[in-house]
Formats: C-alpha cells, sequence, structure tokens
C-alpha cells in the first residue's frame, strides 16, 4: 500500500476520531479503548508520553526497519524503562512496523493527533480532579519530574510558583519548555487540570 | 557503462543521496549552536547551523558547506549525545574531579588544576561518528541516520593520558581503560555509556585528555571540561564529560561496550545470525574522503571547475585520493594540498573540465598507506557503523 494510499485513507478517519474523542472522552486508560481512538492514535499518544521521555520522537521517524527490528527495538526500550504495559508494546510496534518499515519513502505521513490540549474551550473551567491527576502524573510526568513531584532530571513541581497560574501551567504542559517536550497531543485539558489539582495538594 | 557493478552501486547510492537531500530540505530543523557568534550579515545564520536528526537528546550534523575549511568550527562541529549533557554544575570546572581507580597503585581524584599541571599537548585530529554515513545503507541499519556530516578536525589540547596513568601507577593485570561520564540517562534502568579502549590505546602517547578545542575552553556539548581523544579512532573511544578512569582485566561490562558499537569480523548478510565472538569493537578509523565542493545538487557553468575534498584513514596516512566524473569508469589522480599531520584529515582538489551541459556525477575516492580503498559500498553490517563508500555529488553543467 503506498504512502498516499494510507494518507488518504486516515486523514478524515482521523479527524472524525477525534472529534468523537473530544465528545466522549472522560479519563483513563481504560476508557481511552473504548472511546474509539484508534490504534494509530493510542500508538502516537504512547510515543509522545511514554518514548519522548527520553529521546525526540525524530528518532523513530528517520527509522526505516522490518518487523522483527521494530519489536527488537521496542522490547529493548522497555527493558531500558519505558513504561509500557504488553499491550501497549504490542500496539506500538504494529504501528511502527506499519508505517516505518523498509518500502516507506523518505517522507513518511502519518495521521497526527490534534493538540486536544489546545481545543476551544479547554481553559481549565473544570474543576481538576486531584486523585485523577495522581494516576496521570504517575504515567507520564514521574520519570522526569521525580516521586511526589520533589524533582529530578526535570523541575521540582511541589510547591512550585508556576501551580499559582493555571493558565500557565497548563501551556507550559501542552507546548513544553526547554528540554520539556509538548504534550499537547498526550494530555487532554480535563487531565491537565487534574494533573494542577494534584499538583498544588503537594507539600514541600 | 562496462563496470556494471560500479555503476549498480553507484546509481543506488546516487540515488540515496538524492533522497536524503530531500528528507533534509522536508524535516531537518536548523539547530543554532549556544556558542554561535552574533551573525553580522544575512545568511550568518545558516552557515553557523547544524542539521538536526535528533532534537533532543541532540544529534546533529555538520553541514557539507562547512568543510572547504581544515580545521571544523566548533559551533559547526557535530554533536552526538547519547543522554546529553550532564547538569551544568556537575561538570562546573570548580567541582568537577577526574577519579582513576582499579588496578592502579594509588588512586587519584584530580582537579582540572592538577590536571593542567602536566605537560600540555596540542594534537589535531579527526573526530568521526562510528555511525557516519548510516543512512546510505541498504538495508536501513537502526540508529541515527547520519549522511555525511557526522565528522570533523580540530585541534584538541590537554595531557596526555599516559602521564595521568603513570601517577597513578598502572598494575600489570590492566589490559582495558573504562571511562564513565557525568552524563546520565533520563530513566534508571537505561544502561550507562561505560565505554573502555585496550592499555596500549590508553599508553599511546598520542591518546589525550581534552579540555580545549581549537584553542577554546571544550564546550559544553562537547564533553566539558575534560574528554577523551583517541586519535585515528572512532569517536565511540572519545568519552565525553569524563570523571572516571577505571584500569581493569576486562573490557567495559554492559551494553554501550559488549552489544553497540560492534563489528562483525566476516562478511554477514540482513538476518544472519552473528556469534558474540565475531563481533569485535568498532575501534580504527576506516580510509575516506569527502567532496566539500562543488555541493549536493549544485548549478556550474560549464568550463573549469576546482573540485575540493577532504580525505582520512585511522592510524596511517593517505597517500592518494582519485575523482572520477564518468559514474566510475575512469579515475584521475587529485593533487594532495595543505599539510600531512598524522590523524588530521588531507584536503585535495581536482581541476575539472566540465564538457557539455547536462546531469554530472563526481565521485572521490581515498588510498592510505596500508592499502586501504575505499569501495563503492561498505560490507553491510547490523549497526550500519564505519560506512566509506566513495563520496559523490550531482551537479549540473549548463552553458556557460
Amino acid at each position: 500500500m503506498s504512502v498516499t494510499n494510507r494518507r488518504h485513507r486516515f486523514r478524515p478517519y482521523a479527524l472524525s476520531l477525534a472529534l468523537l474523542c473530544a465528545a466522549f472522552y472522560t479519563t483513563g486508560r481504560a476508557e481511552e479503548q473504548t472511546t474509539g481512538q484508534s490504534a494509530d492514535q493510542q500508538a502516537q499518544r504512547l510515543l509522545a508520553s511514554r518514548c519522548s521521555v527520553c529521546h525526540s520522537t525524530d528518532l523513530v521517524q528517520q527509522q526505516r526497519l522490518p518487523r522483527d527490528r521494530w519489536e527488537a527495538t521496542v522490547s529493548k526500550m522497555v527493558h531500558w524503562g519505558a513504561q509500557l504495559d504488553k499491550e501497549e508494546e504490542a500496539l506500538l510496534t504494529a504501528y511502527l512496523a506499519n508505517y516505518f518499515h523498509p518500502e516507506a519513502g523518505p517522507v513518511v505521513e502519518w495521521p497526527t493527533i490534534p493538540l486536544s490540549g489546545e481545543e476551544p474551550g479547554s481553559a481549565l473551567k473544570q474543576a481538576g480532579i486531584a486523585t485523577r491527576g495522581a494516576t496521570i502524573y504517575q504515567q507520564n510526568c514521574l520519570p522526569c519530574h521525580g516521586e511526589a513531584g520533589k524533582g529530578g532530571m526535570g523541575p521540582k513541581l511541589s510547591r512550585n510558583p508556576i501551580l499559582t497560574q493555571a493558565d500557565r501551567f497548563r501551556e507550559t504542559v501542552v507546548k513544553g519548555r526547554g528540554a520539556m517536550p509538548p504534550w499537547g497531543s498526550v494530555l487532554q485539558a480535563q487531565e491537565i487540570a487534574d494533573l494542577h489539582a494534584w499538583l498544588s495538594t503537594l507539600p514541600e | 557503462m562496462t563496470d556494471r557493478n560500479g555503476l549498480l552501486i553507484s546509481r543506488r547510492s546516487l540515488l540515496a543521496h538524492a533522497v536524503g537531500g530531500l528528507a533534509f530540505a522536508l524535516t531537518a530543523n536548523r539547530l543554532r549552536a549556544a556558542t554561535a557568534p552574533l551573525e553580522t550579515e544575512p545568511g550568518a545564520h545558516e552557515a553557523n547551523s547544524l542539521l538536526t536528526r535528533v532534537a533532543r537528546p541532540l544529534d546533529a550534523e555538520t553541514p557539507p558547506q562547512a568543510f572547504t575549511a581544515w580545521l571544523t568550527p566548533n559551533d559547526r562541529f557535530f554533536v552526538r549525545s547519547h543522554f546529553g549533557p550532564p547538569a551544568p554544575e556537575l561538570v562546573a570546572p570548580a567541582a568537577w574531579r577526574l577519579h582513576l581507580a582499579g588496578l592502579v597503585e594509588r588512586p587519584l581524584s584530580l582537579s582540572l588544576d592538577d590536571l593542567r599541571r602536566f605537560d600540555e599537548v596540542t594534537i589535531t585530529a579527526v573526530l568521526q561518528c562510528s555511525g557516519n554515513g548510516r543512512a546510505f545503507y541498504r538495508p536501513k541499519t537502526p540508529g541515527v541516520q547520519w549522511e555525511r556530516g557526522a565528522v570533523g578536525n580540530a585541534q584538541w589540547t590537554g595531557v596526555r593520558l599516559r602521564d595521568v596513568l603513570d601517577r597513578a601507577g598502572v598494575r600489570p593485570p590492566a589490559r582495558h581503560l573504562q571511562m564513565g561520564g557525568a552524563d546520565r540517562p533520563a530513566v534508571s534502568d537505561t544502561p550507562l555509556f561505560l565505554r573502555s579502549i585496550p592499555i596500549e590505546k590508553a599508553l599511546h602517547p598520542d591518546t589525550i585528555l581534552a579540555y580545549r578545542m581549537n584553542g577554546e575552553p571544550l564546550p559544553l556539548l562537547h564533553g566539558a571540561p575534560v574528554r577523551l581523544i583517541a586519535p585515528g579512532w572512532m569517536a565511540d573511544s572519545c568519552v565525553k564529560w569524563l570523571t572516571d578512569l577505571t584500569l581493569q582485566a576486562e573490557e567495559a561490562q554492559g551494553y554501550y561496550m559488549q552489544t553497540a558499537y560492534r563489528y562483525p569480523s566476516r562478511p554477514v548478510g540482513p538476518g544472519d545470525a552473528i556469534a558474540q565472538q565475531d563481533l569485535k569493537p568498532v575501534e580504527a578509523m576506516v580510509v575516506n574522503s569527502l567532496i566539500a565542493h562543488p555541493q549536493q545538487g549544485a548549478t556550474l557553468s560549464r568550463g573549469h571547475v576546482m573540485i575540493q575534498g577532504l580525505a582520512w584513514t585511522g592510524e596511517g596516512r593517505i597517500v592518494t585520493v582519485e575523482v572520477s566524473t564518468d559514474e566510475g569508469r575512469t579515475w584521475e589522480a587529485a593533487k594532495l594540498v595543505g599539510d600531512d599531520v598524522p590523524y588530521a584529515w588531507r584536503q585535495w582538489q581536482f581541476l575539472w573540465r566540465t564538457g557539455g551541459p547536462g546531469s554530472r556525477t563526481i565521485l572521490s575516492r581515498a588510498t592510505d598507506d596500508r592499502g586501504q580503498v575505499q569501495p563503492m559500498a561498505s560490507p553491510w553490517n547490523p549497526g550500519g557503523f564505519l560506512w566509506n563508500g566513495v563520496d559523490q555529488v550531482q551537479v549540473q553543467v549548463r552553458e556557460a
């Protein structure tokens, strides 16, 4: 199948799915499976949230590898600390082998997820729910910002002044800052609000 | 067209170059290095840029137009990162220490000032990523898809590693020197970048602990405050942000020495199983050359064109560089120019009469004093290391 065909087939599909997701999204990974996110979209979220903890995804996009090499690579990354469960590992491997294979051209186009955190009306109108924020933090932020937001490779977040400016906090998460990658294609507005709520409960 | 095999490979690699150039134009981000001087004229920004392959941790290559200079400027010197630079406070000169331990009489902890008290030496040497040219292997191999610019030539100033090891007193069972840097992975399960070199290379008088690069303090991206320079060897032995030297009987353990940066000692094909004992560490560079002018895709007026380039090898010397402008059917000797300095690259020139208008391919092929000659395409290997296929650029000749 040619890249062009893929693009034409997937793009409108991805867009309508994204709209569906925006409409029905609640939170958490279990729900992702049932809100109709395509496997591609789920894989992209994994790339942005789990792989980019250590490296930008341009490294992934320049590879052209057969399935067995992708299996070996993703498995190596899990061994090295990439936070993927078995199901996620299989999903991601399938996506990579499907798009970034030896016969793919020099420029591969793939359906992209809109920056959901930037959708109109996504400002923190909803109250964040701290208990959900804790889980989101574990899955996305902990490798760099440390246990309980105490800092690590990334800055300490507990009692960080940015927590007093919710809009700036949201913008930093969505767009990234310095070494921090953008999370706008990974975290929904509600999830960012939940994160903010949880981080705000942390002691010094 | 008589050399069918050569022509076939030539066309295939040409396609790789052309295709790579397209990908470049469409996807490459351009990085202004932190050390770049202020722009003084239009276009200076472009000229001071590196071509980013991976944004984080940074892997970026030198744009080909920078290779008309013998010394590659620091702000245009390729950057390869496994984890990215350590936090600046960890390598601040006041806090930094170099620890020597393992099979030594006297473990040492040296400050930068301590290190500077040894005799200072300066060596001009090529530094090249083992994966330079990986993008040209078919089938593709995993890793950063470097094209032609993961190489540079710089003046490295520092002290002889041998002098420092003598101070510590190497004990006889020591056969390898393990090197560790201050850089750390984002996730603790990721193996550290631990490398080792055999004791003979460590004690070689030209192997240095470098703290200056082209006369400037070693930049952070290049390993500040101190990195190893093992002249003639690939850069995977030239550990940056050095903090720990350990003398030991065996090679460094772990992924980056035992799995990565290894090369099969016999020919292999894609998918072949290779026994661990048949994989040897990547060490010395192989003979190589690069066409610096004209550039890939250039349009030239019919007439005389001075082709310029560079040639280098591992621990030997370049003896000839040949140029072909008929897709490898015939080769003519280029003129070696500039200084012949051990470990540095050699500049060369070739005056070419273009002939009539049309598309032309320029090939360059170097030979060293050990009889190594660049092949049309390097033997495939699973890591995509040591590419040294003849260099080539395609140009358009038009009526003057």
